[in-house]
């Protein structure tokens, strides 16, 4: 009985998760009035104008920001957990903001804030896009290295003479690998699909692209929306797959 | 003393309005195995983290074969520690965690493999090499730690309570164990401990620290026989705390008249420190107690008796001269020691 209710549950779930997806997918597939099936529309999406340009401008913006996240979120995090103690409530509360902040305020208020040679490149939505996903990639961060008895490891590799640097290469990140994996997943994920930002700012990018292109025709909409989310599993899958991997390596004193 | 391996001088490290170590000194000779014992709070873990170089010290030195090592960060002076938390590193295996202090010190691969299974053995772990953390005992983890802290050739070894996560028989086992390897590879070594039964069992020294000074340091058998504080007498081993009065270096105790012995400016009313095995309970003669309870306890037996003040004192006698004490059976006490030690009241 109990069996047979957990089954019915499953099924539920998966009729609930899977059905639209099933729908869309059939949807983005029809070959307009022909009642016949067929990659027209995923084609189609190919021939617009613009397709990989932007694609191209997200991939950059993307990299940058998963660099500068990882940069600055790594080691802040780590400081906070072994000698900053006291000042995790405050950055707790500074990481919540950008939440807060109505993203319209933020689109004006920080491209200010940023340096005048970044105003006039699309690079400057990377900077945006660290401090929108910072309440995510914070916490991934945050409970990776809860998890870990951080100060006696760090005090084991000083002790067997491994400088900072060393400590965070050799010790820490590998040890919260699939949280910095997590952190860098939640980046990416926010940057291919931020639109308001990049649209406020008059920048061109992928998912401003898909939001023009995607209003001219409705099969090639839906088509683009399933491949999206495709290429999103895959990206999660790759990094699971990845992050799952053990690092073997302690890398030698070069 | 030119053999001597660790001086540490004068440190004092203050926690805000705490002072953690007060002007505490300590001297290790190479390959002594020397003990640091005392209550949580008594600055015992504060002094090994500053001689290690994971704490700095608001004054005083740390000196290293000669060598002044005050201001030599942690990762440069060359000592091994094992801490009281597990520490391995969760991501590298037995064999990479034991690798780790090698590869820092760019050490061959084959230098370095040879090391590791000649440690490895050393701690009994030969079997294990490719296990992770997780996949360990709490005992084995710790070994793992110690091989890890000894493949390197530490300077000093520094156990910080390594123990005191584990298990009574595994730490018996593995503390004769630290011993046993600590002479054959002649490391000099300082432990932290506030478990008085292994600081005795293993060192060849025993510092006892109380609010983060130094009260006494000497060979375990001294500790226990002459402890120079009544804080050192309490703290290791038992002891009855008897009022009495001191004249003319004399006290009396049970109507016999005992040499006391000072460890201060004691005058008038002192408490005299008397260890139960120092006390023996007869049937015969002028009763002074009351036996309250016998405990069997194997080849001994601890007596607790009811003195005419109503003072209550522990002897431990051998089980065969106690066979006819029970409860309620009136007795006279005896202190067999000439000697007693005496502290303020």
């Amino acid at each position: 009985m109990k069996n047979l209710g957990s089954k019915l549950v499953l099924i539920i779930t998966g009729i609930f998760i899977f059905f639209p997806l099933y729908a869309a997918t059939e949807f983005s597939m029809r070959n307009g009035a022909e009642h016949t099936h067929g990659l027209t529309a995923y084609r189609w999406i190919f021939e617009q104008s613009g397709f990989f340009e932007n694609l191209a401008i997200t991939a950059r913006i993307t990299v940058l920001a998963v660099i500068l996240n990882l940069l600055i979120m790594v080691p802040t995090v780590t400081w906070l957990h072994l000698s900053g103690q006291r000042y995790k409530r405050l950055v707790e509360i500074l990481t919540i903001l950008p939440l807060i902040i109505p993203v319209v305020a933020l689109a004006t208020g920080a491209q200010l804030a940023l340096p005048s040679i970044l105003q006039n490149t699309v690079y400057e939505l990377s900077f945006m896009y660290v401090v929108v996903a910072m309440p995510y990639t914070y916490r991934a961060l945050d409970i990776g290295l809860s998890g870990h008895p951080l100060a006696t490891l760090t005090n084991a590799a000083r002790n067997l003479g491994a400088s900072w640097v060393r400590v965070l290469t050799n010790v820490i990140v590998p040890t919260i690998r699939p949280s910095i994996l997590a952190a860098l997943f939640l980046m990416v994920a926010l940057s291919l699909g931020e639109f308001t930002l990049a649209q406020l700012l008059h920048w061109s990018t992928f998912p401003v692209w898909v939001t023009n292109t995607s209003q001219q025709n409705i099969i090639g909409a839906t088509a683009l929306a399933v491949g999206s989310l495709f290429f999103a599993w895959i990206l999660l899958f790759g990094f699971t797959f990845f992050g799952g991997k053990k690092s073997n390596t302690v890398q030698e004193e070069a | 003393m030119a053999n001597n391996s660790l001086v540490v001088a004068g440190l004092t490290r203050q926690f805000g309005a705490v002072t953690a170590l007060d002007d505490f000194n300590l001297d290790v000779a190479k390959g002594e195995l020397v003990a640091l014992l005392g209550p949580s709070g008594c600055g015992k873990t504060t002094a090994l983290r500053i001689i290690a170089g994971l704490e700095k010290s608001n004054s005083g030195q740390v000196q290293l074969n000669g060598k002044n090592i005050t201001n030599d960060p942690a990762h440069v002076r060359n000592m091994g520690m094992v801490f009281q938390a597990y520490s391995l590193f969760p991501h590298l295996n037995v064999t990479e965690n034991v690798a780790f202090g090698l590869k820092m010190r760019k050490i061959s691969k084959s230098v370095r493999e040879k090391k590791i299974n000649a440690i490895l053995e050393l701690v009994g772990l030969d079997h294990h090499h490719k296990r992770f953390a997780h996949q360990l005992s709490g005992g084995q983890q710790q070994r793992v730690a110690l091989a890890r802290a000894l493949v390197i050739e530490p300077e000093v070894l520094l156990l910080d309570e390594p123990l005191s996560a584990l298990d009574a028989q595994v730490r018996t086992n593995l503390r004769e164990e630290i011993r046993r390897l600590q002479l054959e590879l002649g490391t000099t070594t300082l432990f932290v401990t506030h478990d008085q039964e292994e600081a005795m069992a293993i060192s060849d020294r025993v510092g006892v620290m109380n609010k983060g000074k130094l009260e006494q340091i000497d060979t375990p058998d001294t500790l226990y026989n002459k402890p120079a504080t009544e804080f050192v007498g309490t703290f290791v081993g038992t002891m009855n705390h008897l009022h009495t009065k001191l004249s003319d270096g004399k006290i009396n105790l049970f109507g016999q008249s005992l040499d006391a012995m000072k460890s201060g400016n004691e005058s008038g009313n002192v408490i005299a420190l008397i260890r139960p095995e120092a006390i023996t309970v007869k049937t015969d003669g002028e009763a002074n107690a009351t036996v309250v309870t016998r405990s069997f306890l194997g080849a001994s037996s601890r007596v607790t008796c009811r003195t005419l003040d109503g003072t209550l004192v522990e002897a431990l006698m051998t089980s065969a001269a106690t066979g006819d004490l029970h409860p309620g059976s009136q007795v006279q006490l005896q202190v067999l020691s000439k000697e007693v030690l005496v502290a303020n009241v």
